[in-house]
């Protein structure tokens, strides 16, 4: 099958990512999800942890998500969550912090 | 001539004042530019999010949910007004008092109590003065308003209507059309008006399950609706600043020429009047 997810990763400020892939890996509230293009529609809580995407060109790219909602439809994901970076938040709940994040 | 001095130290300070306002206008279109930007990126996370609680509400849901209870009758309202911390922005901050007010008194006049939840030091400034009970007030939301501020603002709030302290929630916050249209808006933030029709949700699978999705994502979505309404506020501050900044320096380069020409015209006289003398006293010689 040809066809890929095209993959949204949404946080309150920002669109932090957006692009194709080829099979994501996300953190739901009860363990581990892997969503393949042709997924039935879904929607899912999301708990706390890395989230994968596997790009069509070969590799992929991670992310630390924590908490939020993934809706799946269509080949289409959108990833709502709190916090999306590189790696776990320092410390979420100091607006400095965050601060710091949202400028570069 | 004593007139001189005066118009020339008068030019020199109203200099200053425009130089001033001039600086002002151009912070704040700096500052409108990063707060528009932060407007349109929190965008997609609230459409999104309006999506899926789109999908999972129905009304039949009210019965167990606290925060989706449908109070028959108000007797209670809170009204969450933000402001800006600073002035200097036109008539921003006065709009948006001046529309909460209105509020207020339309309530009243309903037989429903309020109370006021205020974010933003003008406003609690002056609901202070005027001797109104302020529930809770937040003063320290800076430009770059964050999602732990709205959760600031609204958690108590969102307590209160749970508890059944308040029926109904309005928030009052400046809309951001466009830098020159920063018009102020009442949004009716609880309860929740879901869409009544059927749910879409049907043909989802739901994991766990739609009551318990809704149940985590619903306190997000009323705290994501504050953050939108604070970073419009945000820009829309910036907005209306740089505007009032503007037209300050309009006007003091009106002032400044009506000035420059009282003083020019008054040299010109002196001069006049000198040249006279001097041809009026070597006339009287010969």
């Amino acid at each position: 099958m040809a066809s890929l997810l095209h993959v949204r990763v949404v946080s309150p400020e920002r669109i932090v990512f957006e692009g194709e892939a080829s099979a994501i890996v996300a953190p739901a509230w009860d363990g581990k999800v892997g969503i393949l293009p042709g997924h039935a529609p879904m929607l899912s809580l999301i708990g706390s942890g890395e989230l994968t995407l596997d790009r069509s060109g070969g590799g992929s790219e991670d992310f630390h998500v924590v908490g939020g909602v993934l809706k799946v439809e269509r080949d289409m994901v959108t990833l709502l969550t709190e916090y999306a970076g590189d790696g776990p938040p320092t410390e979420a709940s100091d607006p400095e912090v965050m601060m710091v994040d949202r400028i570069d | 001539m004593a007139g001189d001095a005066d118009v020339k130290r008068r030019i020199k300070s109203v200099e200053n004042t425009r130089q001033i306002t001039r600086t002002m206008e151009l912070v704040a279109t700096s500052k409108l530019k990063k707060a528009s930007d932060r407007v349109q990126a929190a965008r997609p996370y609230a459409d999104a999010l309006q999506e899926i609680v789109g999908g999972l509400y129905s009304p039949a849901l009210s019965e167990k949910y606290p925060i989706l209870r449908r109070p028959k009758e108000v007797s209670r309202a809170a009204v969450v007004l933000l402001t800006a911390n600073r002035g200097l922005c036109g008539g921003f901050n006065s709009n948006l008092i001046k529309q909460a007010r209105n509020l207020m008194e339309d309530l009243r006049a309903q037989g429903i109590e309020t109370e006021l939840h205020i974010a933003g030091k003008k406003g609690v400034a002056y609901f202070r003065f005027r001797g109104e009970e302020i529930t809770t007030e937040k003063a320290d939301v800076g430009d770059s308003p964050t999602v732990d501020d709205a959760e600031a603002i609204i958690a108590p709030v969102r307590e209160r209507f749970e508890n059944g302290q308040v029926d109904a929630v309005y928030l009052v916050s400046s809309k951001f059309k466009s830098a020159m249209s920063t018009p102020p808006h009442t949004r009716d933030l609880l309860p929740i008006s879901g869409d009544e029709n059927a749910s879409p949700a049907d043909v989802y699978i739901l994991s766990p399950s739609g009551d318990m999705i809704l149940e985590q994502i619903l306190p997000v979505y009323i705290r994501n609706a504050v953050y939108t309404a604070l970073v419009e506020n945000a820009a829309a501050e910036q907005g209306a600043r740089r505007s009032a900044m503007k037209s300050a320096t309009d006007n003091a380069g009106d002032v400044l020429e009506h000035l420059t020409r009282t003083y020019n015209r008054a040299r010109q006289a002196q001069i006049t009047q000198e040249i006279a003398e001097i041809v009026g006293g070597s006339a009287a010689l010969e």
